[in-house]
């Protein structure tokens, strides 16, 4: 389950005992944390913590800043400066050196449109959305906090604000939805400055995995600890069925040729053939291989079968494009000396990642940067 | 008996608080009166005031809001800064270099170092009270380890060329003191563009409450000092103690006033003091010392020729003016600042300071030139 996830469960339980709960999210990073803005966490009026926003050093004190701001009623943005070792706030020796401004919400369970409410309707649905968040790096001034959302057609949910923020706003949500990527923007209002954070909200990664076999009930469990949807399928019933796939994740029994009739693909679907049949996972491919918007196809065997299979789509009068070519994954997974069904899901749940994410896979000790973008903090300045 | 209309024109030596500061203050004493260190809402109530102060303190100086310490005032901090430097970083070297006209919260302190095996040298001034920067580079030797010059002096206003200062001690490797009380509030100070590497300053010069003050530790230059007094564990074990929440709100307001003000002010107040020097030259045996350095905009320090000191203040009862600092004004003696300028003793006892502040007007400069006119005139048929 995701954290976004796990914050809406217990909203949704604290709402009905009313027992009042805070938002806290990470609104701006400067430098390197743990946790990356768009981290949220949800802390009742007993001090219970849903979430995180950081590796467990800002929870002590962000749980009493939480407290006090759900007693004060009001939205309040805190500054957790790391790139002191011994900030007086955080009183440890952190290894962080990054700037973290956190900004807390009462929630108000009778304003349909709190934040929490909004971050439902972005979960209940499955497209994009960006969530924006207001806030002022002078904390002196008002902190607007999450007021609305607009998904990826562009319809917009939540507070109307003034006409004269609107028309920027919405420019820069469009932008973080555009490139996909978490978005800053600092307003220029009359000589005041505003700030914006655009997350960038993605339904969960749909997993599906071709084939019921043991490895494939592994992966599943392990995809869905990631948060990701996962969906089986197989033609045996013996394989495909809820007894063997206890969790959530959905199973369907079906002929090779009918797979994607129940099955509905996005641009963050991903495909992994491993039936262990060669002749279901050709057939599946062949489904596959006009599905433009798929990032990721994975064929788990070795490279002879995918060549194999190559030679046979070709034989049957089928060309595969170049594009096709590269979102296959075969032999599936990333080199890490994967043996054991477990460490074979953990190859392939890594390679999907950084597929996704655009990113190499490579370690991370033989980048000469930082981990993060620098580039990815800045606020786009905005002249109103 | 009528009394006497008063003038204060001594705000180098305090300021009155702020109407504004006064208000801010208030709540604190009373229903919000918390221990910044407890863990429930009065003390968050604190905590959250004075980490606001800190903000609104560091903003006026141009530094981190981590890089402040809060003290009792600027001469608390030049003791934890110089013995708490000193010793810590004794196995570095003993020797620490500064200059005859510092205040004596500076050279008292260092004098107390020598006693504990310290070795100190003390840089001479010319006439104008500047120091000699070849004779700075000189001074440093191997076993420096620390350079501490005034920013501004608090007698005559002269201001040191920092700038140029910090190159020299920096490119020796040796750490940058500097008491910034007289600057701040009278002209910009940037601590980031300054690169002092310790600072101290105080409240009560900035229309801020007595008793409160600022101890700045340039973390990005790796300075560490050692705790001096020890206890609860307040301001990150550097100055325990409850703190002074209040004063600290104070301080803060009177920083935020500050910010706002201090341009206009100080094209007022520049204004009212060429004036002042004007009328002042007029009078004959007048030399205004350090007129041909670059010094704070409100203060003059002037000398009159064959004027017996003693009499001259005590006359000017209509003023409140100084003679020498205040710290040292209950003595009968010559102020040490003037004497390493070069003047006599004669003529260092018939010198005053006149510095200029918020409630002073034009009336006043040309009601106080007349008074000091009239005496000196006064004084000197007397004598014939």
């Amino acid at each position: 389950m995701r954290e976004i996830d796990a914050i809406i469960v217990q909203y949704e339980k604290l709402r009905e005992t009313e027992t009042d709960c805070i938002l806290a999210t990470v609104v701006h990073v400067e430098g390197s944390s743990y946790r990356r803005a768009g981290a949220r966490m949800l802390i009742d009026e007993f001090g219970n913590i849903t979430g995180a926003i950081s590796g467990g050093c800002l929870e002590g004190d962000a749980l009493r800043k939480a407290l006090h701001a759900l007693h004060q009623g009001k939205n309040k943005l805190v500054t957790y400066d790391t790139s002191d070792e011994d900030d007086a706030v955080i009183g440890a020796q952190l290894g962080c050196n990054g700037i973290i401004q956190v900004l807390f919400e009462p929630l108000n369970y009778l304003d349909e449109l709190n934040p929490c409410e909004l971050l439902r309707t972005v979960v209940s649905e499955n497209i994009s959305f960006a969530i924006v968040v207001q806030f002022n790096l002078d904390k002196s001034k008002e902190q607007s906090g999450t007021r609305f959302l607009i998904d990826e057609n562009l319809n917009f949910k939540g507070k109307i604000l003034e006409e004269e923020l609107l028309k920027p706003i919405l420019k820069q949500a469009k932008i973080g939805l555009e490139n996909d990527q978490p978005h800053f923007a600092e307003l220029l209002i009359e000589g005041e400055k505003k700030h914006v954070f655009i997350q960038n909200y993605q339904p969960p990664v749909k997993l599906i995995l071709v084939g019921a076999g043991n490895d494939a009930k592994i992966l599943a469990m392990q995809a869905e600890l990631l948060g990701w949807e996962v969906i089986v399928t197989d033609g045996r019933p013996t394989h495909a069925n809820p007894e063997r796939f206890t969790s959530s994740c959905q199973v369907i029994v079906s002929k090779p040729e009918k797979t994607l009739e129940n099955i509905e693909i996005d641009k963050r679907s991903c495909f992994v053939l491993m039936s262990h049949n060669y002749n279901y996972d050709l057939a599946v491919l062949k489904l596959l291989s006009d599905k433009k918007q798929l990032p990721y196809i994975g064929i788990l065997g070795p490279k002879k079968k995918y060549q194999r299979m190559l030679d046979d789509l070709e034989t049957g009068g089928f060309n595969p494009t170049s594009r096709l070519l590269e979102k296959i994954h075969a032999p599936v997974g990333l080199e890490i000396g994967a043996e054991t069904p477990a460490e074979i899901g953990l190859s392939i749940l890594a390679e999907i990642q950084s597929v996704l994410t655009g990113k190499t896979a490579m370690p991370l000790k033989e980048k000469d940067a930082p981990i993060h973008e620098k580039k990815e903090n800045h606020f786009k300045k905005v002249k109103v | 008996m009528m009394s006497k209309k008063k003038i204060y024109l001594d705000y180098n030596a305090t300021t009155p608080v702020d109407g504004r500061v006064l208000e801010a203050m208030l709540p604190y004493f009373t229903e919000k009166f918390g221990n910044a260190s407890s863990d429930h809402i009065f003390g968050w109530d604190a905590d959250e005031a004075v980490e606001h102060a800190r903000d609104q303190v560091s903003k006026l100086v141009g530094c981190k809001a981590t890089g402040i310490t809060f003290t009792s005032g600027a001469t608390e901090a030049a003791n934890l800064a110089l013995f708490g430097f000193c010793e810590k970083n004794r196995s570095q070297g003993n020797h620490i270099i500064t200059c005859k006209t510092e205040h004596k919260a500076i050279l008292d302190t260092i004098q107390a170092l020598e006693k504990k095996g310290f070795e100190a040298t003390y840089l001479d001034v010319d006439s104008e009270g500047n120091i000699d920067l070849n004779e700075l580079e000189n001074a440093i030797i191997p076993e420096t380890i620390l350079v501490s010059l005034m920013l501004a002096n608090n007698e005559t206003g002269l201001i040191h060329p920092m700038h140029k200062i910090e190159k020299i001690v920096h490119a020796k490797g040796v750490k940058l003191m500097s008491d910034i009380t007289q600057a701040v509030g009278k002209i910009p100070v940037n601590l980031k563009e300054l690169n002092l590497d310790l600072a101290v300053f105080s409240s009560h010069k900035i229309y801020g409450p007595k008793g409160v003050g600022g101890l700045y530790i340039n973390k990005k230059n790796k300075v560490e000092i050692d705790a001096h007094i020890f206890g609860g564990g307040q301001e990150k074990n550097l100055r325990p103690g409850t703190l002074n929440v209040p004063g600290i709100v104070g301080f803060g307001k009177a920083a935020e006033i500050a910010i706002s003000d201090i341009d206009n002010e100080t094209v007022r107040i520049k204004k009212l003091r060429n004036r002042l020097e004007v009328l002042l030259k007029e009078i004959d045996g007048s030399n205004i010392n350090s007129k041909n350095s670059n010094r704070l905009p409100n203060t003059t320090n002037i000398s009159f020729e064959n004027i017996d000191g003693t009499q001259f203040l005590r006359k000017l009862n209509t003023l409140a003016i100084s003679r020498g600092s205040a710290c040292t004004s209950n003595l009968i003696q010559a102020s040490h600042v003037l004497k390493a300028m070069g003047l006599d003793d004669e003529k260092a006892l018939s010198s005053i300071r006149i510095s200029l502040g918020k409630s002073t007007s034009m009336e006043d400069v040309e009601f106080a030139t007349e008074e000091i006119r009239k005496t000196v005139n006064n004084l000197k048929t007397t004598t014939v």
